[in-house]
Formats: C-alpha cells, sequence, structure tokens
C-alpha cells in the first residue's frame, strides 16, 4: 500500500511536469483548446503534434531531466511507430526511468 | 562596448560564383559592391572543407576547429543498426563530442551571439550572450532560444516572423516532389525574405548589445546554388537563353544583392574596429550524373533489396530508400546519398548479422578494388575517384561511427542509394554540387589589403575566430591561425598564444531518440530538395 502510495505520487508529480513542458512548448503555436492540459490529454488528436513537435518534445523533457530516456522503447510498440500518446501514457514510462 | 569579431558564415560560396558577381564588367556595376571592395581591402583564399564536404560536418568543424572524427558529426542523420532493421534519428547539438568556440569564448568572458548555425540545439543554457540555433522548425525555436528572454524581444522586432525565419519542413515537403519552373523560381523568392529576417535579428544584436563575437550563418546560398545552379555558373549564361532562365538569373542576383546589402550593414553596425571574418564550409561544381550506390552493390553481391508489398505505404518506404534492404543478406550498403560512403556490416557479437570480424580487412580490400572497377564504358574513366578508408580521413575517438569507406564521385556529386538501373546515369539538366573547396575572407582592423593567400583548412576558423577575440587558441585544436592574413603589426601586437585543451564530450548514442517514418520522410524531402538525393 505504502509502495503504491508512492509510486501514485511519483506518477503525478512527472505528469505535472510533463504538463508543464508541453505547456510551454506549445505557447505559441496558436491553438484553441477546448480544456486545459491533463493526464487524458493526447499529443496528436488534442494538440496537434506532428512528429517532428514528439521528438522536439523528447528532447525537452530529456533536458529536463538531465538525461536521454530511451524514448524508442515508447515510441515504437512492435515495430511500428505509436500513432498517438496521451500525457499519462508519458508519465507513466518515465515513471522507471529517472 | 563594442564588437571586436564579426563572422558571416555563407553556407556553400564558392568564387566560381562570386568571382562573377563582384566583377562588373561591360561598364556594370558589380552585383556585389561591397564585396568586391573586400576583395580589395581585405584577404581571401580557398579554404578547404572536411574530407566530405558537407553541412554537418563541415559547419561543426568551423565551430569546433576539430575533424569529424573528433566531434562525431557525419551527416544529417545518423542510423543504428538494431538486429534485422535500421533506425535513424537526426544528429543534435548533444551528438557533438567537442567544445564550439561559441562555448570557449563565452567561459572566458566574451560575449557571443550566435545565430542559424546548425546543429547548435539545443542550445548551451549558460553561455554568455544569444543564440538562435538554424536547423529548428518555428514552432520550438523559443525554446530553443537564448537566454530565454531573446524571443520575446525579438517578437518585438516590427518585421519579425518566426515562420519566414526557420526551416519549413512542410513548405519543403510539399515542394519537392515535383519540382516544376514555378517550384523552383518560388524556392528561390522564398529565401529572399527569409534572409531579412536573419539579417534584422543580427543587426538588432549588434545595435542594442554589441556582442564580442557576433556569428551569423547565411544559408540561402547552397540552397539557390542546389536549384538554381544552371542560373548561377558563368559557363551556362553564354549564348542566348529563354525568358525563364532569364528571369531565374535575374531572382539570384536579386538574392547575391540584398545578401552582399546585408553584409556592407552588418559591418557598419559592428563600427570602425570590428575584424570581419567570413567563410563557407564548402565549395560548389557541376554535377552532371548519377550513381546510384546501392544498385551497383547489389549487382556486386553486397546487399539484397527487401521485398516489399505494392502498397501506398510501401511506395513510400521504397522512395525514402532507408529500411529497404535485407539486412540478412547484406554486407556493405550506403546509408544516406549525403553520406557518400559505405558502411561494412559486421558481425562483433553472437547472433549480429555481417561479416566476421578476422575477415573485416580482406572483405574491405575486395570491395575498394569492386569500386574502382566501377567504369565509364566510353572512356573508362572510373566513377568513382577516390576511395577513402576511414582511418585515413575520421581518424579520432568518433570514427567507429563513420562510413568505413568514403567515396568521391568523378564530379563531386552526392551518390544516390535508390533500387534503379542504370548504376551510372546523365542528369537530364545539371545541378549544383558540393566542391570540397569553398572560401574565406577577412577584412578590417590588423588585416592585410588585398592580398590572396594559400588555401587553408575549415578547422583554421574556430582558431582564427578565438584570435580575433584575445583568446588563446586551445592546444587540441587542429586547425592554426592563419598568420599570413594579419599585418605584421597586428601580430607583434598581439602574437597567436597557445593554450590548454578544449573541452570534450561522451556521447551516449544508444539512448537517443529515434525518428518516426513521417519524420524521416520529412528530412529526406528536405535532403532531396538541398541535392543529396536523386
Amino acid at each position: 500500500m505504502v509502495a503504491f502510495t508512492i509510486k501514485a505520487i511519483d506518477v503525478m508529480a512527472i505528469e505535472k511536469t510533463i504538463v508543464e513542458i508541453i505547456e510551454d512548448l506549445i505557447q505559441d503555436w496558436g491553438l484553441v483548446l477546448d480544456e486545459r492540459i491533463s493526464a487524458h490529454t493526447r499529443l496528436v488528436a488534442d494538440l496537434e503534434f506532428a512528429s517532428v513537435d514528439v521528438i522536439q518534445m523528447c528532447v525537452a523533457i530529456e533536458q529536463h531531466y538531465g538525461h536521454k530516456m530511451g524514448f524508442q522503447d515508447l515510441l515504437m510498440k512492435n515495430g511500428s511507430y505509436v500513432s498517438d500518446l496521451s500525457i499519462t501514457q508519458i508519465s507513466d514510462f518515465l515513471t522507471g526511468r529517472i | 562596448m563594442t564588437t571586436r569579431t564579426l563572422f558571416i558564415g555563407m553556407d556553400g560560396a564558392t568564387f566560381r560564383i562570386l568571382d562573377d558577381l563582384t566583377n562588373g564588367g561591360g561598364g556594370k556595376p558589380p552585383v556585389m559592391p561591397f564585396l568586391s571592395r573586400i576583395y580589395v581591402q581585405g584577404v581571401r583564399g580557398k579554404l578547404r572543407s572536411t574530407p566530405n564536404p558537407l553541412t554537418p560536418p563541415a559547419w561543426v568543424s568551423m565551430m569546433t576547429g576539430k575533424s569529424p572524427g573528433n566531434h562525431g558529426i557525419f551527416d544529417f542523420i545518423r542510423a543504428e543498426e538494431r538486429g534485422d532493421d535500421v533506425f535513424f534519428t537526426l544528429y543534435d547539438s548533444r551528438d557533438n563530442r567537442a567544445e564550439t568556440i561559441w562555448a570557449i569564448a563565452s567561459r572566458q568572458g566574451k560575449s557571443v551571439a550566435v545565430l542559424n548555425f546548425p546543429f547548435t540545439a539545443p542550445p548551451q543554457k549558460d553561455l554568455k550572450g544569444f543564440m538562435v540555433p538554424g536547423f529548428v522548425p518555428w514552432r520550438h525555436l523559443r525554446r530553443n532560444t537564448i537566454p530565454g528572454n531573446l524571443y520575446d524581444r525579438l517578437k518585438t522586432l516590427p518585421e519579425f516572423n518566426p515562420k519566414e525565419l526557420a526551416w519549413d519542413f512542410e513548405k519543403e515537403k510539399q515542394s519537392i516532389t515535383v519540382l516544376s519552373d514555378e517550384d523552383r523560381e518560388n524556392w528561390i523568392r522564398y529565401h529572399l525574405p527569409r534572409e531579412r529576417q536573419w539579417f534584422s535579428i543580427a543587426e538588432y544584436l549588434l545595435l542594442e548589445e554589441a556582442p564580442d563575437l557576433m556569428a551569423i550563418m547565411f544559408d540561402g546560398i547552397d540552397k539557390l546554388q542546389h536549384q538554381a545552379w544552371l542560373f548561377l555558373d558563368p559557363a551556362f549564361q553564354a549564348g542566348e537563353v529563354g525568358e525563364y532562365h532569364h528571369r531565374m538569373r535575374q531572382l539570384c542576383m536579386d538574392y547575391f544583392r540584398q545578401l552582399d546589402g546585408f553584409v556592407e550593414k552588418l559591418v557598419d553596425a559592428a563600427g570602425p574596429d570590428v575584424q570581419l571574418f567570413m567563410a563557407s564550409d564548402h565549395g560548389f561544381t557541376t554535377t552532371y550524373e548519377v550513381l546510384r550506390i546501392n544498385a551497383y552493390l547489389h549487382k556486386k553481391g553486397y546487399l539484397d533489396w527487401k521485398l516489399m508489398p505494392d502498397t501506398e505505404e510501401a511506395a513510400r518506404r521504397e522512395d525514402s530508400m532507408f529500411a529497404n534492404l535485407d539486412w540478412k543478406n547484406t554486407t556493405a550498403y550506403c546509408r544516406t546519398p549525403s553520406s557518400n560512403g559505405i558502411h561494412i556490416r559486421v558481425a562483433r557479437n553472437p547472433g549480429e548479422m555481417g561479416i566476421r570480424p578476422e575477415d573485416y580487412d580482406v572483405f574491405r580490400e575486395q570491395l575498394i578494388r569492386d569500386l574502382e572497377d566501377l567504369r565509364d564504358p566510353k572512356t573508362n574513366e572510373r566513377i568513382i575517384t577516390r576511395i577513402f578508408k576511414r582511418e585515413e580521413v575520421f581518424p579520432g575517438p568518433a570514427m567507429e561511427d563513420a562510413p568505413d569507406l568514403l567515396l568521391v564521385l568523378r564530379d563531386c556529386g552526392f551518390v544516390s542509394i535508390k533500387n534503379k538501373e542504370p548504376v551510372v546515369e546523365q542528369r537530364k539538366e545539371v545541378a549544383g554540387t558540393h566542391h570540397p573547396d569553398g572560401v574565406f575572407f577577412a577584412y578590417g582592423k590588423g588585416i592585410k589589403q588585398g592580398d590572396i593567400v594559400e588555401r587553408r583548412n575549415i578547422t583554421d576558423m574556430g582558431a582564427t575566430l578565438l584570435y580575433s577575440l584575445g583568446l588563446k587558441v586551445p592546444g587540441d585544436f587542429e586547425g592554426q591561425v592563419p598568420e599570413s592574413i594579419f599585418t605584421k603589426q597586428h601580430l607583434a601586437k598581439n602574437p597567436v598564444v597557445m593554450g590548454a585543451a578544449a573541452t570534450t564530450f561522451q556521447t551516449k548514442i544508444e539512448d537517443s531518440v529515434d525518428m518516426s517514418e513521417e519524420d524521416q520522410n520529412k528530412i529526406i524531402a528536405q535532403l532531396r530538395m538541398l541535392g543529396y538525393m536523386e
């Protein structure tokens, strides 16, 4: 139970960081968002990310945490590139790597 | 506070074009009158590029004073072999193992402004000064611009437009598939306002901040010369030309006329005591044929093509030319056209595919002989005139990432890696391609006048700029200060002093981010537009 609680806190903290990074990333894009960025926000469907934007986001996250994360493990599933990612998926991925 | 050193990078500039544009002739004024003045009142010479005269390794050598085997940037795209597939990713500043002159100057208290240089993103956060990197899409310029408030300051400039300023991958992707006359004309028009954007930032920072070193790179020259060589090279201007040719020529002249004005205004803004240095990362020449190197290697039994289904997605992959090899049956191949190199697959660990390590030397010698055998059937001339082993041209700690062989084609062209016949084919229309000899100029206080000096190496530029700033040249720099460009009085007062080694970095390539197929295609489109792909 204790371990679960700590993990939940970690994920929440990472989610908050990712949201902040993405908010910073998109501030000049001129997007009109229906709601604030949250754990359920999807990069492509909700924020109009192109794949080059995903790459830049990965660089921004790596810069924030100070090391590379091996994002290919998140971006590729079964030999294909994923079509979209949610904030939750990103923070879950990062939980074991920070 | 005044700017001591002004460095203007001119991507791809060559004396073949500049000599023409600085020489009025026929009673007409020259297209580039300010550069004409530098010809008379400054010093100029050829600048030998990196072994593969290509933007990424060359500019990074310029910025670090070191060769590619030491800084580790060999191409636009870095490939990573993984089992039976190969993944591609863009190089970025974190892959550069050598300290840049911007960082060296900065940590010694000099302020710098660095505009539009490739492989400077993501930027070093503690740089003393200003950086707006090149090769960054507009949506990511803010985050890659330092210091943090600079982007908002730039937004206050009357004509600031990040979409004009930055690399526009989408625009270039759209214009790539069919390069009609109209597309080509628009491509050239696109670069006129783009260069003005960069100029405006440089002028603003010079006037407002007067950094010790102002460095700006104009990359439109390279892009024009790839696409509009026919309208620029003096060899193709003789005789009657059509209306389109005439219009394109005038458009190119507008570009160079504008650039000349920018250089003059930047020199004026920097003040009377400034030393101006200008350099290109490589020169340019005419390419008249296509060599499909992987098709040749296939014929010789070194590689096999991957069988693809007849689908749209497969067609895109086929066009990308990157991951379409049957890796189980491939021992040697060319990864990217811009690399002009061949990688040999060596099975260094159990389960890996490729030749046995102990067979490497014999295998490579046979490969070289096969490449030498590729000849023009009419003249018996070799198509690949020089073949370098990587230890000959890329010595250093990063050599393992370099191609095993570097090829120099008889027309200096870049290879094609398409699965297409014939192996060698004449181009329907000549195009521009990179030549190993670029240019450099020096002008201003302490610089000789009217001299043409011996050819220098691209690594010399970093040493020269640090010297101009009054700093010691790092002891591990491969480049040297070309003392022959300075007056005796200047050298007596300011002797060249060597200092401690610059910082080197280790990179963890295995942890980097892979590119999606869409990204790969965008970059491929970009490279093709620049002439690196067939």
